[in-house]
């Protein structure tokens, strides 16, 4: 039950950003097999707080030049740089990390976030803690897909009651 | 009128949609300087005349927060009025932040908040008065 609720707030969180951000509309796709981080692009945040861990997002399919293009508004194919790609995808983990962690552990929890990077073979997750996978969110976009991949410590557990049973 | 803005931010795709935004806005703005990080802003204040600073705060090498700090310590940059557009969504630190400059925008932004806030800020309108 409170998986459930966690993997509801994931959802809002990331397809609200997607939209908001890179204004894209995003579709659930929970029965797709899970994009494996260590062979795609991925960007991840650590963070610190209440709970500790890190959120990851994965992408595949055109999914980067997707996102890249949408948040500078440039039309489809105007061959951005793998930089500005990298980039507008660390910007896009660090908003939804942002966002999500409120969400969690209400608004006067205060939370020290480490700089967005690209995952490598030896930071898969930005997660060097080892920390579990506590939610994924897997959503389809127009172009390609994307995960989003919450790891956290076990204290997140104390604020999993307290969350909406429903999404909103 | 015109007004010289200054955005600081880490993200270069961040700073391309803050200065797309306040392109296409009306607001008179005149130049559009740009800074990777607090001390790169800084460097950019002491060079040029600036009438409005938007910042991020998570940024390497010198974060927002010390920025700020540092520019109200300085006679000529500390009237500038400051506009953080930042992730933060913890209330203790954006209201701690709130005392130090004159507006707060979390991410995600529409394009309307950001004309709005600079507006209320600078007290300009989009037509340039």
């Amino acid at each position: 039950m409170e998986n459930d609720r966690l993997n509801d707030v994931l959802y809002n969180v990331a397809e609200s950003v997607l939209e908001r951000l890179a204004f894209i509309f995003s579709v659930p796709a929970e029965n797709r097999d899970e994009i494996p981080v260590d062979s795609t692009d991925a960007s991840c945040v650590s963070f610190s707080g209440p709970f500790n861990g890190s959120v990851v997002l994965a992408v595949a399919g055109n999914a980067l030049s997707e996102i890249a293009e949408n948040m500078l508004g440039l039309p489809e194919g105007e061959g951005l740089s793998l930089d500005q790609q990298h980039d507008a995808l660390k910007e896009l983990v660090n908003v939804i990390c942002g966002n999500l962690l409120p969400e969690i552990a209400g608004k006067q929890a205060v939370f020290n976030f480490d700089m967005p990077q690209m995952t490598t073979e030896k930071t898969p997750s930005c997660n060097e803690n080892n920390e579990t996978k506590k939610s994924l969110a897997k959503l389809d976009l127009e172009r390609g897909r994307c995960d989003v991949i919450l790891f956290a410590n076990d204290y997140i557990h104390q604020y999993l009651s307290s969350l909406p049973a429903e999404s909103e | 009128m015109s007004i010289n803005v200054l955005v600081v931010d880490d993200s270069s795709v961040m700073r391309t949609m803050i200065i797309k935004t306040i392109q296409m806005s009306g607001l008179p703005v005149g130049r559009i300087l740009q800074a990777s990080n607090g001390r790169e802003g800084l460097e950019q204040l002491n060079q040029n005349w600036i009438d409005l600073v938007i910042a991020d705060i998570n940024m390497p090498v010198m974060n927002g927060e010390d920025m700020i700090d540092q520019m109200r310590e300085k006679t000529e940059t500390k009237d500038i009025p400051i506009l953080v557009i930042s992730t933060e969504g913890s209330k203790t630190r954006i209201e701690r932040l709130k005392n130090k400059v004159k507006g707060f925008i979390r991410k995600p932004f529409t394009p309307e908040i950001i004309r709005d806030t600079i507006i209320e800020i600078l007290g300009v309108n989009d037509h340039g008065e």
